[in-house]
């Protein structure tokens, strides 16, 4: 990784788990900031994934595109969604039929959009804040 | 300790972090990174690792499909922790589990787990028997007596023909090198046989004495040119 730069003054958006980011990047913003970039440029394909899979009514495929995108909250510290999307997975396996998961799917949809959001902020956050500790 | 590893991971920010996380260490060479089965084994067709990070969930073909079709047994670490595959995890002798994401402290256990293989065999491979350590205690067994040789994880069973299972610790590369070429061909990550005690072969299937021996599709060729067929 690279270099760690002490850097207290940065303050993440209050969903973001702090402690759990230190646990996995300690002061590495660097690093952080192109975990960021990655998370967002695979964002799109992981949603559509899981639109289409809800659309089509495959649960199966659905549980699986909720289980592929649940660890990129980890790594960009959004521990509460991964929680959010380890509970629709176990739904999603106990779920007769999509219309039976349709509020869940809206919940789960509606705080993975807002997530987006919230990551694109905090990599802008973090590029200006990189380019002034260079 | 150095170990030459693959990843097979689609999802990128993972990858990049377990690449990381193998340069902190120190110990792991990345020769490669595959987001699906089919790149994965087109390299390991023509090379060899010591380890493999493996997803299982990936588009196409499973993590577990790529290991039933290599040639050879690379130690494992699986990149997933869904209790759904631990009966495959126990079969292909799958060394730890790490759940995304994990810590470099983590990832540095599980590759703690990663041991060279365990050296309780006494044998050339020439010789027409071996000794095996079991029960606090060496035990000879006769090429001719040993019908096939199962993975169990860390350990191995040996089966034989009077019928008796002598469990050790090992594992099935280790044996390969070491057991006697003219008597004994590995057929499946998970299993030897005694090819002078293959009684029948049907599909993918060798029966020995009424035992089921799967045969992999990487090793079936293998299993086909050392056979008498006439």
């Amino acid at each position: 990784m690279n270099n760690l730069k002490t850097a207290n003054a940065f303050v993440f958006n209050a969903e973001i788990d702090t402690n759990y980011l230190n646990s996995l990047y300690g002061e590495d913003f660097v690093y952080l900031q192109e975990v960021f970039e990655t998370v967002l440029s695979d964002y799109q394909s992981l949603t559509d994934n899981i639109e289409y899979s809800y659309s089509s009514g495959n649960l199966v495929a659905l549980r699986s595109a909720v289980h592929k995108i649940k660890p990129v909250f980890g790594f960009v510290g959004l521990t509460a969604v991964q929680l959010q999307c380890q509970q629709f997975e176990q739904i999603c396996g106990t779920a007769g039929s999509p219309d039976s998961l349709a509020g869940d799917f809206e919940t789960l949809k509606n705080k993975i959009f807002q997530s987006k959001q919230i990551i694109e902020e905090e990599k802008k956050k973090l590029e200006v804040f990189n380019s002034n500790c260079s | 300790m150095s170990l030459s590893c693959i990843i097979v991971e689609d999802l990128q920010v993972a990858a990049n972090y377990l690449k990381n996380c193998c340069e902190k260490s120190g110990q792991v060479e990345v020769r490669g990174h595959f987001s699906n089965v089919t790149d994965a084994l087109s390299f390991l067709n023509s090379n060899t690792v010591d380890l493999i990070f493996l997803d299982v969930e990936m588009p196409g073909a499973n993590g577990f499909e790529l290991l039933d079709q290599i040639a050879f047994s690379p130690k494992v670490i699986l990149t997933t922790a869904k209790s759904e595959y631990a009966y495959n995890a126990f079969q292909y002798n799958v060394s730890d589990y790490l759940m995304k994401p994990f810590t470099f402290q983590r990832f540095m256990e599980a590759l703690g787990k990663i041991q060279p293989s365990k050296e309780t065999i006494s044998t050339n491979s020439a010789a027409d028997h071996i000794y095996i350590k079991t029960d606090g205690k060496l035990i000879r067994l006769n090429n001719d007596a040993i019908l096939y040789i199962e993975s169990m994880g860390d350990y191995v069973k040996f089966v034989t023909v009077d019928n008796k299972k002598y469990i050790t610790h090992n594992t099935i590369k280790n044996l390969e090198e070491k057991v006697s070429k003219d008597h004994f061909l590995k057929v499946h990550r998970s299993y030897i046989v005694n090819l002078h005690k293959i009684d029948d072969m049907r599909e993918n299937l060798l029966f020995i004495k009424g035992n089921e021996i799967p045969v992999s599709k990487a090793n079936k060729a293998d299993v086909f040119r050392r056979l008498n067929i006439v």
